[in-house]
């Protein structure tokens, strides 16, 4: 194995050598294990993140499409459930309650974990980071081929453990323990719980095997001419995340090492005083809100790991396919360099009614609250990005908008349960499902679309059916609409999250009509996803093929051939010579102006003086950005 | 057939006409090389559906939220006196936020329909304005300061201050699936309990042995609807036997985890009685509801107990008519035991003189709250 990584190796370093020299244009040396399996070429890598967290959505997504079934229609019975799922955890037809508790929490770790922090981060990250920097490769492409690795094998183990007898993990993707620590307390608790923490383990190793090498590429491998201040957003974006991730995961990992050392060697860390099934444990003196500090230290980062690349994604194609920069570049870097910040000192907002000591809970509710300002102004950028624009409503461009919107609508009822007086109530209601589906899983969701249609003709060289896209979007948007809105009118009326049924409680049981149209509502949602599905597939084979900018954009990717090479540029590496959003600049003949191009090289309208002459725009202000590109231009 | 199962067939039935739509027009357009969208500008027929859907989503938002009013808690009355603080609290919030919505998603939709792409236009090149920047930089700022401020008035009163002195207390234990309430007594103190305790007839885990404890009253499901009087704070501790769980009393804005190995508390006053509470919404079956909203296992959706509010005198009258547990034990003990209990007695000494230590410093905590 390792002669066989030291050759793939030494074999990346060729390439680079003959990229450089300029002489490879076409990649074939290599067998199929080297270029498609075990590839060192960070896009092969993305493609594989990207492929296998399709693959974990598909599964995440069909297990809340299970037990939407079951909230809905509480006294139906489904055969084909007890096909799919045995008699053990359907019995007749209907989902037994911990296959239930099981459902939701495998729901919430494949789509947290596996699809929208690796499928989007390790995708995007992984694609674009030395693309749009101009890099041949990631700093090290070794580590980037066993992040991916680490990630698959956790995958694996995490698709197995829905296998094991005693069911897979139940007690909620946030683990709490007693539950999670006692097989006694729920059967999910055993062997599914351990393969969990495995899991965890080997995908914590991916994440940050990741991203220590997007931090170093970022920092060491831009190409002449991309100063921090000319790198696109999505980039500030992927490199914010990274920091967060590289800082809170470890953070995950102690929580659950001591876990494991609670489930199986006979600790008290977080166990104290416990009498389940007849019996009084021995555990003594541990606290299970340890526990939930810990846990949260990273939950808290991880919204914003998964949110940030998103917000990164929607800003570059807002700018692109609006035509026009987008607004406010260096204020839309400071808000997420606040945001990154601030995702560090707000965990405990999550504790409120915990048992933590409420004074604790002032601070929080003052950080949490804070962190609103640096969204609002994220969002005012984007609406006027939009303002005076001229938007070309491609298909990425649907997603970003409804990003948008999700965004506000989501993040809106923010305000709500960060305020910890508010947060009394509606603590573990559906309004926070409702919050958190629709700012962080939606909005992510979209941000992971808009990416996939933006850049898949660079991935696959070819356009994905825009048509289809379009059918993909409505469904999509409207159907997460119908789905998530109502859920705030159940959190409102005390509704609680992760109940098998409410007919249990009269306050509760008012709200079955809802509950059935979220859940058709799921289902014709999940029909847009299918669309996806076949769009995806069928166009990477059979799609129109794709010319080397389609969109008209102006960061590097799009100066590559259409269908890159590993080492991305078959000739010398461009340089770059402005900020990546110069779109619809005055004087300039076409309606963007790509970061590569040099100044004596941009075609100007007729009649429009040279650069040196060249007026003020009429507008205000003048972007800082230019006036340092063309001092470098002059000095050089 | 209610409302909800109409809607929901319809959605089933239009997703399926759609979906069969759409695969015949696609299989007869293409036999017939046919492109029906050839003259659609794309561009608009977006633009347009995006002012569409914002239209439809305020109108349908309001109407459900009228629709649905008298389901959502906040538009109705808290039961409690810090409930209300907070209704009121989430009224202000829910105006500030509806506003922002509306008026950010408006010009979100009207722009991206208002600025479509027309052939012949070029964009503004409008990078970026300082002077807006710090405007919508300090304005939600300010608008933040203010929901603090008041979130931490209402969260200092309910959560921060002192245990009023005419406040009776209560203990909640929450266990895999049940809730169970214990009552200090006539000596208005709880004596020792911990899980160690527990065995198969004393399954709150009183210690029996002190006096504090023989006339706890543990009001478990067989005993009835836990009962409270109106008007009166009321401090609730809250502890667990096993997993988490967290005590929620929807009607009085009331929430606290039970967590094992330490108590938590809530301090609330009830304002009605549960049947003024009947009257005042019409509704004869009405209960006020103590739930589980912490996972906590199979059964986490059903730890159901009542929590019946009455007049002073009647829970007075109640309390009086209530078997402390120790009575209820000693009677399932053997009559000839009395010479075992001595037995026991005299075994345990040291270990019962431990115990009284430790009765002590429970004391002086609970003075001290």
């Amino acid at each position: 194995m390792s002669d066989a990584i030291k050759a793939q190796t030494s074999d990346f370093h060729d390439d680079l050598a003959a990229h450089a020299e300029g002489h490879d244009h076409h990649h074939h040396h290599g067998n199929f294990w080297t270029n498609y399996v075990f590839s060192l070429d960070h896009k092969v890598i993305a493609k594989q993140f990207l492929i296998t967290g399709i693959v974990m959505a598909i599964l995440g997504i069909g297990m809340s499409l299970l037990f939407r079934l079951q909230l809905a229609f509480p006294d139906t019975q489904f055969a084909f459930l007890e096909t799919l799922l045995g008699s053990k955890w359907a019995p007749g037809g209907q989902i037994s309650p911990e296959f239930y508790l099981a459902l939701v929490t495998m729901h919430g770790t494949f789509m947290v974990f596996f699809v929208l922090t690796a499928g989007l981060s390790g995708t995007f990250s992984n694609f674009l980071i030395p693309l749009q920097l101009g890099a041949r490769d990631m700093a090290s492409g070794f580590m980037n081929m066993l992040s991916y690795w680490f990630f698959f094998i956790s995958s694996v183990i995490m698709i197995v453990s829905l296998f094991v007898e005693s069911g897979p993990a139940a007690g909620g993707w946030t683990i709490y323990p007693p539950l999670s620590a006692l097989p006694e307390a729920i059967s999910g608790s055993g062997t599914g719980m351990t393969l969990w923490l495995v899991a965890m383990a080997m995908f914590i190793a991916s994440s940050l095997l990741g991203g220590i090498n997007y931090i170093t590429t970022v920092l060491n491998l831009r190409t002449e001419g991309m100063t921090l201040d000319r790198m696109p957003l999505t980039i500030w974006a992927f490199f914010l995340t990274a920091i967060i991730g590289v800082l809170s995961f470890p953070v995950l990992f102690s929580a659950a090492l001591l876990l494991i050392f609670d489930r199986s060697f006979g600790t008290s860390f977080y166990l104290s005083d416990i009498y389940i099934g007849g019996e009084l444990l021995h555990y003594q003196g541990g606290s299970p809100i340890l526990f939930q500090h810990l846990f949260w230290f990273l939950g808290h980062p991880e919204v914003y790991i998964v949110l940030l690349p998103a917000l990164g994604i929607s800003s570059e194609v807002i700018s692109v396919h609006a035509r026009k920069p987008i607004f406010g570049y260096k204020a839309m870097i400071l808000s997420m360099v606040a945001i990154a910040i601030l995702s560090f000192i707000v965990w405990a907002h999550h504790m409120f009614v915990t048992g933590m000591n409420p004074f604790l809970g002032t601070i929080f509710m003052f950080f949490t609250l804070v962190i609103a300002v640096p969204s609002a102004i994220k969002a005012f950028n984007y609406i006027t990005t939009l303002w005076k624009g001229n938007i070309r409503f491609t298909t990425p461009m649907l997603f970003a908008i409804g990003l948008v919107s999700l965004f506000i609508i989501g993040g809106i009822t923010g305000i709500f349960l960060g305020n910890a007086a508010l947060d009394i109530p509606l603590h573990d209601t559906y309004f926070v499902t409702a919050h958190f589906h629709l700012v962080m899983g939606s909005a992510s969701a979209f941000g992971f679309f808009a990416g996939v249609y933006q850049w898949f003709p660079k991935m696959f060289g070819r356009m994905m059916n825009s048509r289809l896209g379009y059918v993909h979007f409505w469904l999509t948007f409207v159907a997460l609409f119908c789905v998530f809105f109502p859920m705030h009118f159940m959190g409102l009326g005390g509704v609680s999250r992760h109940y098998y049924a409410y007919t249990a409680f009269d306050f509760m049981s008012q709200f079955g009509d809802i509950s059935k149209f979220i859940t058709v509502s799921a289902l014709v949602g999940g029909i847009g996803q299918v669309i996806f599905l076949w769009n995806f597939f069928y166009s990477i084979f059979r799609g129109k093929k794709a010319s080397a900018n389609p969109w008209e954009a102006n960061t590097l990717e799009w100066t590559t051939p259409v269908n890159p090479g590993h080492g991305n540029w078959p000739g010398a590496i461009p340089k770059v010579y402005r900020w990546p959003y110069d779109y619809s600049k005055p004087g300039v003949k076409k309606d963007y102006l790509p970061q590569h191009i040099p100044d004596e090289e941009v075609e100007y309208e007729e009649g429009f003086p040279r650069p040196a002459t060249m007026p003020e725009p009429q507008q205000p202000s003048i972007p800082a950005e230019n006036e340092v590109i063309e001092d470098t231009n002059t000095e050089s | 057939m209610d409302l909800s199962s109409i809607i929901s067939i319809a959605q089933i039935l239009l997703a399926a006409i759609f979906v069969l739509v759409s695969i015949n027009l696609y299989l007869v357009f293409r036999l017939k090389e046919i492109d029906p969208f050839a003259n659609w500008d794309a561009n608009k027929v977006n633009a347009n559906l995006f002012v569409l859907f914002w239209i439809a989503l305020l109108v349908l938002g309001f109407g459900s939220s009228i629709y649905y009013g008298d389901r959502m808690m906040f538009m109705q009355e808290a039961a409690s006196a810090h409930g209300q603080d907070i209704d009121k609290m989430m009224w202000a919030t829910t105006i500030v936020s509806v506003f922002v919505v509306v008026v950010t998603g408006t010009l979100l939709f009207y722009f991206a329909w208002r600025y479509r792409h027309r052939e012949g236009t070029k964009a503004l090149f409008y990078p970026h304005n300082n002077k807006l920047e710090v405007i919508w930089t300090l304005v939600p700022a300010i608008v933040m300061a203010i929901l603090v401020i008041q979130g931490y008035v209402v969260w200092d009163e309910t959560m921060m201050s002192e245990m009023p002195e005419d406040a009776i207390e209560i203990e909640m234990q929450g266990e895999q699936f049940r809730w169970v309430a214990r009552y200090p007594g006539a000596d208005l103190k709880f004596g020792k309990a911990s899980v160690a305790y527990i065995d198969g007839i004393n399954q709150y885990g009183l210690d029996l042995r002190q006096r504090n404890s023989q006339d706890d009253l543990v009001i478990d499901a067989t005993a009835g609807d836990i009962v409270l009087p109106k008007g009166v704070p009321v401090k609730v501790w809250i502890k667990s036997k096993d997993v988490l769980h967290s005590m929620t009393l929807a009607h009085f804005r009331v929430k606290m985890d039970a967590v094992p190995g330490m108590r938590t508390s809530f301090t609330f006053t009830p304002l009605y009685t549960t049947a003024e509470w009947r009257d005042r919404t019409d509704n004869e079956k009405f209960n006020f509801e103590m739930s589980c909203q912490q996972i906590c296992g199979g059964s986490h959706y059903n730890m159901r107990r009542i929590v019946r509010i009455v007049e002073m005198a009647e829970y007075k009258n109640w309390l009086a008519s209530q078997q402390p547990f120790y009575s209820v034990w000693k009677s399932t003990q053997p009559q000839s035991s009395t010479a075992n209990e001595a037995e026991v007695e005299d075994e345990s000494e040291t270990e019962e003189k431990v115990a009284d230590a430790e009765e002590e410093e429970v004391e002086i905590s609970m003075n001290n709250n």
